[in-house]
């Protein structure tokens, strides 16, 4: 299973190297994404100094910090997103036949990877930590990684779900496409600008605020004002993200027994 | 005339049909409009809450540029001159450039056909997003100006497009490059943040880019930061801008078609 997985990663960096300028375009592209979105935050900022008791500097954090999760995410887990696409064109199938647990089996369909996102969050997270003034310890460096671990495997445990309720219903991508949207644009921002159900929604049923929010508010030492928790409600993602991962892997077992049941 | 115009009007109408049949998008479409209607009406309502508004832009023409530019952005976002892409790596340019029609136009009337869907879609999201936010309707005179405008912007989007993917003749593979500009562009002409809250000489720099041409000029009229008086001279740089981008992209076409190469295959 190592020497598959060895194996992969080969393969990306291999294929990577083939295409260089169009990596470099991809790369370039991953830049100006997160640019322009930190850019427009920055300049609004810069008129409106104060979002709920957040300064860009502090909101700057808490986009690296989803921005790390999500990537490392990414690096390891992407492929699991393309299962609904595996399973409508019945490419799924051929997972079931060899003797490799099948999420592992998808995990490692080639694509041309590799961790240049990872780099680059980890690169904007760095910065992150000096511009909103966080002195390092090796305690913060611990509890940034444990964070982002849980965050990658909150982003996992949602895509893995959704991933599963391909194989009842061949459509998800609605679905989909609105967690996605959740995700990325709603965590940009501290929760409390939001009625009370979409933080209830962020905090509860899709933990995303626990990916970004709720560590920030805590490291950085402010008041909780969307629920009314405690900050150190921050230091539970860790938890909730082995949590969801658990249970999204188990409701993936299950529908992979429904799914064989099928034989479709 | 008529002769002339015809075939373009059928490939007008093919396109709509066309795109009409993919049912999902389209509603994924409206949908993603309506989640960013209610983020940027919590957005700005709370920024608006705990800071000083800026002098010529209250919340309520914060929330109604904002609306208006997604609503734009629906029309905007369509890349009609995606096609030439296509064409290129299939190989089926070739026998479109024996056709008696002019191509550039073709892509012109089939981007069209397929905006023409998009602003159909234009009304109900409309509607939901009145459900979640206001939105201010200026006067009669305003609102003609603002049509006019966005038709302008709409051409100069389009000439950018064409040149854009033109370049494929050269590259062949675009799209990276693609999104760049269009991410660049879309804070750069103010989309995502009016260009008056840009500071000092970025902020005057932006007025005097071609993005500006796109969103920025037919939103602030609508807002009413361009006063009437302004409308003559916002109108004319506009069009300047599409004069010099419609000549850029007549030349590229012209070198573009005599040194194709088709990727074999």
């Amino acid at each position: 299973m190592l020497a598959a997985y060895a194996q992969y990663w080969r393969i990306n960096v291999l294929t990577l190297l083939e295409y260089r300028a169009n990596f470099i375009m991809w790369f370039a592209f991953t830049i100006v994404y997160h640019a322009v979105a930190l850019g427009a935050l920055y300049v609004t900022m810069r008129q409106f100094p104060s979002m709920n008791g957040w300064t860009f500097r502090e909101m700057f954090f808490l986009y690296a910090l989803w921005m790390t999760g999500h990537e490392l995410h990414n690096t390891f887990f992407f492929q699991v997103v393309s299962v609904p696409d595996f399973v409508r064109e019945g490419r799924f199938d051929r997972f079931l036949v060899r003797p490799l647990d099948a999420l592992f089996q998808v995990l490692i369909v080639p694509q041309q990877l590799i961790p240049d996102g990872l780099v680059l969050a980890l690169a904007t997270l760095g910065v992150a930590l000096a511009v909103a003034g966080l002195h390092v310890t090796a305690l913060l460096l611990l509890v940034l990684a444990l964070v982002v671990c849980g965050g990658a495997l909150i982003d996992l445990g949602i895509s893995l779900t959704i991933a599963t309720l391909s194989f009842w219903f061949v459509r998800v991508d609605t679905l989909r496409w609105a967690v996605m949207s959740l995700e990325q644009d709603f965590t940009r921002y501290p929760i409390s600008i939001y009625a009370r159900g979409v933080r209830l929604v962020l905090a509860f049923v899709l933990p995303f605020a626990f990916m970004n929010y709720f560590p920030a508010t805590f490291l950085l030492a402010k008041q909780e004002t969307g629920l009314g928790l405690n900050p150190a409600v921050g230091l539970l993602t860790p938890a909730i993200g082995v949590a969801w991962a658990g249970v999204a892997y188990a409701f993936w077992q299950v529908g992979l027994r429904r799914y064989q049941g099928t034989g479709s | 005339m008529t002769a002339v115009v015809a075939p373009y009007w059928e490939f007008a109408k093919k396109a709509f049909a066309r795109e009409a049949t993919y049912r999902f998008e389209v509603f994924t479409n409206v949908g993603s409009l309506i989640l960013r209607v209610y983020l940027l009406r919590c957005l700005w309502t709370a920024l608006y809450a705990q800071n000083a508004a800026p002098m010529n832009l209250p919340l309520h023409a914060m929330i109604t540029y904002a609306t208006v530019a997604l609503l734009m952005s629906l029309v905007l976002e369509i890349d009609g001159t995606r096609l030439i892409q296509e064409k290129l790596r299939e190989g089926t340019i070739a026998t479109d450039l024996m056709k008696p029609i002019s191509l550039p136009l073709y892509f012109f009337s089939d981007g069209a056909g397929r905006t023409l869907l998009y602003a159909v879609l234009v009304i109900p999201t409309l509607l939901c997003a009145l459900l979640l936010v206001h939105i201010d309707v200026p006067p009669p005179a305003t609102l003609g100006t603002f049509a006019l405008s966005f038709l302008v912007a709409y051409c100069v989007n389009f000439v950018l497009n064409f040149c854009m993917n033109a370049i494929a003749f050269w590259t062949l593979e675009t799209f990276a490059l693609q999104l760049i500009v269009r991410w660049v562009s879309d804070l750069l002409s103010g989309q995502i943040v009016p260009l008056t809250l840009f500071p000092g000489l970025a902020g005057r720099l932006l007025f005097a880019l071609p993005f500006a041409a796109i969103y920025s000029t037919p939103l602030l009229i609508y807002v009413g930061i361009i006063h009437p008086s302004g409308w003559r001279n916002a109108l004319i740089v506009q069009c300047l801008w599409l004069a010099a981008f419609g000549l850029a992209a007549f030349g590229i076409w012209r070198a573009a078609a005599r040194r194709i190469v088709i990727q074999g295959g």
